[in-house]
């Protein structure tokens, strides 16, 4: 008996060191590009390293002082923070609700479905040139119809109101196709016997949405929740090809204001840069951990 | 024991598979310097024959083969010219150098130098805006350049005064004069017809200025009377009627002056009363709807020149107009530079090319197809540049060109954090001059205190 259970503990043993081999490459990867970098930054955020990298010394958290008075880092915050509250119910909600009529096997949602994820395969800065140009005041395809229908033309992403709300439709529209294509993916696994229970005992549609379908998908949508506010918060590439940060940095993000310190102003400023990058990896950090335990104990709660 | 084999065969096959994929993606970073290795090895090899050629012919080879890496970003039209010129340099040059050009946009090279500087890989000239001379400098990362002209022998006394002092830092010389510019004032001349104006006089004041941009400004037609992109510092403005943004040599802030206030004052009446500006345009929208033939009058550098003779538009070059302190324009240019580091004979070999460039025959070349001004003193003597009607107006309107925080280190920061902010608000109509400038003023401080 002893024996086995040894020949047994040994066979786990050997089955994990193969494991391990299996995720070594990943680990690789990802030691390589976000561990290490992601070490370092914390390194280089106490120093005043800049772009030329001579005379590296440590300044303690002078860089995080500096931060915390810096205008421009609170605008970008206030931006992000703008941008995740009002992009990620929007993506998801738009979602959703599509999932709704689209969550059937046949050809027309099928093919729907690929329309709406076609927006997600083409890369951000091809949609936001194409946007750009459609949505230009002085140019652009909108503005002339607008004209034509005898309306006031709007300069979208040229006035400092309406920037970071066209940013964050045009975000929205490139990115729900693919939280859509999970949504229906997760309802399409619900078994059919629970509607078709739910209907014996006189659930309506909304009633069959609310108690069946909004829990039977909610791990998805919690996931889906999480993944797009991290990305929301990384905002980045819509906004530079698009607005630049401007008008009057009302759509400069976080992440934008870090790489104009750390490659776009001269000194290149590398420490102050990430000492931002560290504020923002805490800000993200809290807001998924947050998220996280309110949406798990949402869908416990919901399962119960 | 079947199984385990196949679990460590397949993860071999992954980290293959990684190893593969890291090379594929480093191949398209490092294949260039594969690519160079083989080139020089190549050139070695026509070199070698060459030489024996010359051998044989009973002539002395000037040593061996020296190959110049060269970054620059000129990624318009002028790159074109700028490759034919340098080609024609690597066919003819008797000292046995060939430059190999890599050419790519002015962001891209900020990142990629200081760190090929840093790890000496850094290429062995580059060709760059002397505003970026000073951070480069003061980051100890440029070579010292001052034996240029008794090494090479070029007339120093040739070339203008204030196109050598774009190229100063503390009275040392950095780079080689390349290209010198200020911003002119282009008016397009069949808008100014139809509105009913003299084509052939430009504005010359202020006053001129805001008073023809509001006549040929018509909202029905999509058209501007002076386009003004954000993204940019309006100096001329703020120098015109005597005011100025900082001393770079006393390290003193002058914005706030009661200059200053009344010409943001004028700009923002323009801007957000008159309307005779596309708001919050971008510098490349307003040169598309330049040579669309929707704006009148816009003030941008020579680089203009080649777009508008393109579309066939009939425009003229006028000096930046005058206000009660006289007429300014601030300068720019190119030079070419030699990253710490290069070794002697590279040095030597880049100072060859840039005395080739400094030829009357080269530099006449550069401004007649670009339309760049001269600024070689026997050049502006020549009778062909004196008969070319583009090159004489533009020649006589970079007179008015002033140095604005050249050589000065904090430059960048001050137009990023200070001076665009403020003209954006002012144009913009965000706050009143008075609070906008209020503000600058305090953003200045702390860009000076550092």
């Amino acid at each position: 008996m002893a024996n086995f259970k040894k020949k047994k503990r040994r066979y786990a043993a050997q089955n994990q060191k193969s494991a391990y081999l299996f995720i070594l490459p990943s680990m690789v990867i990802l030691s390589v590009f976000v561990f290490i970098p992601l070490l370092a930054s914390f390194v280089i955020s106490i120093t005043n390293m800049n772009i030329f990298m001579k005379d590296v010394s440590l300044v303690g958290f002078k860089n995080f002082t500096r931060l915390f008075v810096d205008s421009r880092v609170s605008n970008a915050t206030f931006n992000s923070l703008y941008f995740t509250l009002l992009e990620v119910p929007l993506q998801v909600g738009l979602a959703l609700l599509l999932t709704v009529c689209l969550a059937k096997n046949n050809r027309y949602c099928k093919m729907l479905r690929s329309i709406y994820y076609l927006p997600f395969v083409c890369s951000m800065t091809a949609i936001g040139i194409v946007w750009s140009m459609l949505l230009d005041p002085n140019m652009g395809l909108v503005a002339y119809w607008l004209k034509q229908a005898g309306l006031e033309t709007v300069a979208f992403l040229k006035d400092p109101k309406f920037a970071m709300p066209t940013v964050i439709a045009v975000t929205a529209w490139k990115g729900f196709g693919y939280t859509l294509t999970l949504l229906a993916a997760a309802v399409l696994n619900i078994p059919q016997s629970l509607y078709e229970a739910a209907q014996m005992d006189g659930a309506g549609s909304f009633q069959k949405f609310r108690h069946i379908t909004i829990p039977g998908i909610w791990s998805t949508i919690s996931f889906c929740i999480v993944t797009t506010t991290i990305s929301a918060m990384q905002m980045f590439d819509q906004a530079y090809v698009m607005t630049k940060g401007g008008p009057l940095n009302k759509t400069e993000t976080v992440v934008q204001y870090i790489y104009d310190r750390g490659f776009q102003t001269a000194p290149y400023d590398l420490g102050y840069a990430s000492a931002i990058s560290v504020y923002l990896f805490v800000i993200v950090a809290v807001m998924t951990f947050v998220l996280r335990r309110f949406i798990l104990k949402r869908g416990e709660d919901a399962d119960a | 024991m079947k199984k385990k084999l196949i679990s460590l065969f397949l993860s071999a096959a992954m980290c293959m598979s990684l190893l593969v994929g890291c090379g594929g993606t480093g191949k398209e970073t490092g294949g260039q310097t594969a690519e160079n290795v083989a080139d020089i090895q190549n050139e070695q090899e026509a070199a070698a024959d060459t030489q024996t050629d010359n051998q044989a012919a009973g002539e002395t080879a000037s040593g061996e083969k020296i190959t110049l890496q060269f970054w620059n970003v000129f990624t318009g039209s002028d790159g074109d010219i700028l490759r034919e010129i340098v080609d024609n340099y690597n066919k003819t040059n008797t000292d046995n150098i060939e430059i190999q050009m890599d050419i790519m946009p002015n962001d891209q090279l900020q990142q990629k130098l200081p760190a090929a500087i840093a790890t000496n890989t850094a290429p062995d000239f580059v060709l760059f805006g002397v505003e970026n001379i000073a951070p480069y400098v003061s980051n100890d990362s440029l070579e010292d350049i001052s034996d240029f002209w008794d090494v090479t022998g070029v007339d120093k006394s040739n070339i203008l005064e204030n196109v050598l002092e774009l190229s100063h830092v503390d009275g040392k010389l950095y780079g080689a004069p390349m290209q010198y510019n200020v911003s002119y004032l282009y008016w397009n001349k069949d808008l100014f017809r139809e509105a009913g104006l003299d084509p052939e006089k430009a504005p010359a004041t202020l006053d001129e200025l805001a008073e023809y941009a509001v006549q040929l400004t018509n909202p029905e037609k999509n058209q501007f009377g002076l386009a003004l992109p954000t993204s940019v510092t309006y100096m001329q403005f703020l120098w015109a009627n005597g005011g100025d943004a900082d001393d770079p040599d006393t390290n003193t802030n002058l914005l706030d002056s009661e200059e200053n206030v009344k010409t943001l004052e004028w700009l923002q009446d323009l801007t957000v009363n008159k309307k005779v500006s596309p708001s919050n345009i971008t510098g490349p929208e307003a040169d598309t709807m330049l040579q669309a033939g929707q704006i009148a009058m816009y003030m941008s550098g020579p680089w203009q020149i080649n777009g508008l003779r393109a579309q066939g538009i009939d425009f003229g070059i006028a000096p930046c107009v005058a206000g009660s302190a006289g007429a300014f324009s601030p300068a720019g240019g190119c030079s070419y530079v030699i990253p710490k580091g290069t070794d002697e004979s590279h040095k030597l070999a880049a100072y060859k090319f840039m005395q080739y460039w400094l030829t009357d025959d080269v530099l006449k070349e550069w401004s007649q197809r670009n339309g760049f001004p001269v600024w070689s003193k026997t050049l502006m003597e020549d009778p062909e540049i004196q008969n070319d009607e583009v090159l004489s107006a533009i020649s006589k309107a970079t007179e008015i060109g002033r140095s604005y925080n050249l050589g000065y280190a904090l430059a960048s920061q001050i137009d990023n954090d200070v001076m665009i902010p403020l003209f954006e608000k002012v144009m913009s109509g965000a706050a009143t001059p008075e609070a906008a400038l209020k503000e600058a003023s305090e953003a200045m401080d702390r860009v000076l205190a550092q």
